[in-house]
């Protein structure tokens, strides 16, 4: 998402705005939820890192919609747009949301998928249908690609299939008129308040709860799942070995079952597997799998 | 009031008597000179029995550093000594320890940095360490060496500070010299210090805990951060108290800043560290001679003492600092935070900048007289000379042959 959020500032560069685009990720893999930001304005832009109030948020993964560490819809007004890949329909989504802006929303993982054979590729395809919505140029939007696909890595190949999925990802987008709410007048003041000295057992970095891991949830980190086939396992416990995040379990019959509230989906099972026992499977989760079922 | 015996002892021997006599239960140690007498004091009292603490020798500062915030975060009381280009290797890691909050004690013997490298005094390397939030106490004599140490503990381990401290001396001008030294009696620090029992760090099977934890987010960081802050600003208080203790039992006074005949003093000289000495002598030649001056040599560093500095410069005619220390591009370190703290009261004097004595560059009596020249100009015409890098004509002599023996053709 950080290459779509450069796609759109590329694109909105080329098309004579001025952009300014920034990510923010923590020390996790890929896969693990975070956020970029564009700003797109005709004048210098005065500001900097998150975007408080989005006119249009684009999400890569709906299950980020429950999700308590990421909330992709603070801030947010009816005035606005949201963009989703999900394969629910933008009543669903409403009705799960209550956003009260407008929805579009199309399956462009898939697409990703069939086109590019990466999820990561729904990064374009959120970029192209972004920048359709935004109303920047289809020219521009396909220099931007040109531009910022390659700096990822991607080669030639690649890049070109991207463009083909970049056409495909727009068709049904229309620009949308989007008028932010103006702002005037003096901003409401901030009770800034005084900071007291807090004794060492509370004012020190340290946490004294138990064991709270477990309530950090990674299953919504997936786009593939892999799920066992135990009349194909032999219980060697292979893949409980190797799971790097001790994901995999074992029943009291010794056989292995994959938490899927944590399962990243890196898929390293389904690899080790020496009897393919292991298959990788495309799923369209539903809200209640997200991973956060605390 | 209990006293052992007066000997003579180095400025290291003093530092490593403080960690002995606070009973430290743990020194990682890694040697760099003019440090390295401190550690191989421990490191043989150690090995003999005559200390409990565990002697651990570690393959860096970074290491060493490291086991001692670590250990000091299962409630052990540590020590560790470092200088110079050692302080910096760790460097990382007194931000991280601080941070952690755990009061072990750090001992740095000044030297200064490279390059060019060499191994005399000066205090860009505690310097550089200001900020990280480490207490700082300079000392000046091998006796407030020791007393510094003791009372570093008292202070760093108060629950209203717990933070760790610096205690700096001088490398050679104190480290290797020796002079008087009294030993408090053990039993009498042990009564002091009383045994070190966190309730915020420690290991137990029963209570487990995550300690050092990362955060993301700019209002976590800063709550912790601030934190920091509050508790150096709880540390003048603790030190006062520390003090008066420390006066009761062993008969011995520190203050946050030392104070050398300001009373009706006009003109005030600003010094730090062992140096301070010369600053001394200097004073008492100038009162022989009828002229109204003093000394304030600054003796905590972190927190700063601003109310104490602006106490005892407020209303001066003028007042000189010598800084031992350069910030390129800045000049000397503290005449800037000094000016900081003086800046918004109206009798505020004219304040003149030295950087002297890098290196261990020696500070000679007649510096010091175009010192007084200053400050008496400044004083009669309210105009603060310019700031000045002391270099004597004899050592721009020497240095001109030295550069002709190194093949500089400085003629041409």
């Amino acid at each position: 998402m950080k290459t779509a959020s450069r796609v759109v500032g590329t694109a909105a560069l080329l098309d004579g705005f001025i952009a300014q685009d920034s990510p923010v990720y923590g020390a996790e893999r890929r896969g693990a939820p975070m956020t970029a930001h564009t700003r797109i304005a005709r004048e210098t832009i005065l500001e900097r890192g998150v975007i408080a109030n989005p006119d249009l948020v684009v999400v890569a993964d709906d299950t980020l919609l429950d999700d308590p560490s990421v909330e992709p819809l603070t801030g947010t007004s009816s005035e606005g747009v949201l963009l989703l890949s999900s394969a629910h329909s933008p009543d669903e989504l409403r009705e799960h949301t209550g956003y009260q802006g407008v929805i579009e929303a199309r399956d462009l993982l898939a697409l990703a998928l069939e086109h590019v054979g990466s999820a990561a590729g729904v990064s374009t395809a959120l970029a192209a249908a972004a920048c359709k919505l935004l109303g920047l140029s289809d020219g521009s939007t396909e220099e931007a690609l040109k531009k910022e696909l390659p700096q990822i890595g991607l080669d030639p190949q690649v890049v070109k299939a991207s463009l083909r999925l970049a056409e495909r990802a727009r068709v049904g987008f229309e620009p949308i008129e989007i008028s932010p709410p103006t702002r005037s007048g003096r901003p409401p003041r901030s009770t800034v308040v005084d900071v007291t000295y807090a004794p060492p057992e509370i004012g020190t970095p340290s946490v004294a709860a138990p064991a709270n891991t477990p309530l950090r949830r990674t299953g919504n980190w997936r786009v593939f799942t892999p799920v066992i086939d135990l009349s194909k396992c032999t219980q060697c416990w292979i893949c409980f070995v190797r799971c790097p995040d001790g994901a995999i379990l074992l029943d009291s019959f010794e056989n292995p079952h994959v938490d899927y509230g944590v399962c990243k989906g890196c898929l390293i099972c389904v690899e080790e597997c020496p009897t393919h026992a292991i298959a990788k499977v495309r799923e369209v989760r539903e809200w209640v799998e997200a991973g956060f079922d605390r | 009031m209990s006293e052992a015996a007066t000997t003579m002892l180095t400025g290291n021997a003093a530092a490593a008597w403080g960690a002995r006599l606070a009973d430290v239960d743990y020194v990682p140690a890694f040697p760099i000179t003019p440090q390295t007498e401190i550690i191989e004091t421990l490191a043989r009292w150690s090995a003999a029995g005559e200390m409990a603490g565990r002697f651990v020798s570690m393959d860096s500062e970074h290491s060493m550093l490291t086991a001692a915030g670590a250990a000091a975060a299962t409630g052990a009381r540590v020590f560790t000594a470092t200088s110079s280009q050692g302080l910096l290797y760790g460097f990382e890691l007194l931000y991280t320890v601080a941070g952690w909050r755990v009061p072990l004690v750090l001992v740095n013997v000044s030297r200064g940095l490279a390059s060019p490298i060499t191994l005399e005094p000066d205090h860009n390397d505690v310097l550089a360490a200001r900020d990280c939030g480490f207490l700082q106490i300079h000392a000046e004599t091998c006796q407030e060496v020791l007393d510094s140490v003791l009372m570093a503990y008292k202070i760093a381990e108060d629950p209203r500070v717990l933070l760790p401290v610096i205690v700096n001396l001088d490398g050679f001008s104190l480290s290797f010299t020796r002079e008087p030294v009294t030993l408090p009696e053990p039993s009498s620090v042990s009564g002091y210090l009383g045994t070190y029992n966190p309730r915020h760090a420690f290991i137990r099977g029963k209570r487990p805990m995550a300690q050092g934890v990362s955060v993301l987010g700019g209002s976590v960081y800063s709550y912790f951060r601030y934190q920091m802050q509050l508790a150096a600003e709880n540390a003048p208080k603790v030190h006062e108290e520390a003090a008066a203790e420390f006066e009761r039992l062993f008969g011995r006074r520190y203050g946050l800043v030392d104070d050398y005949r300001l009373d009706d003093a006009e003109l005030v000289l600003v010094m730090s560290n062992s140096f301070a000495t010369k600053g001394r002598a200097a004073v008492n030649r100038w009162r022989a001679r009828g002229l109204r001056v003093g000394l304030l040599r600054l003796r905590v560093l972190r927190p700063f003492p601003r109310d104490a500095i602006r106490l005892a410069l407020a209303g001066r005619k003028a007042v000189a600092v010598i800084d031992q220390n350069l910030s390129v591009g800045f000049g000397g370190i503290t005449v800037g935070e000094i000016a900081h703290a003086l800046y918004d009261d109206p009798h505020r004097p004219p304040l003149l900048s030295y950087v002297g004595g890098l290196g261990g560059k020696e500070i000679s009596e007649g510096e010091f007289e175009q010192i007084l020249d200053d400050l008496q100009f400044a004083a009669s015409t309210g105009v603060t000379p310019p700031p000045r890098l002391l270099y004597t004509e004899a050592e721009a002599g020497q240095m001109r042959t030295l550069l002709t023996i190194a093949g500089k053709e400085i003629d041409r």
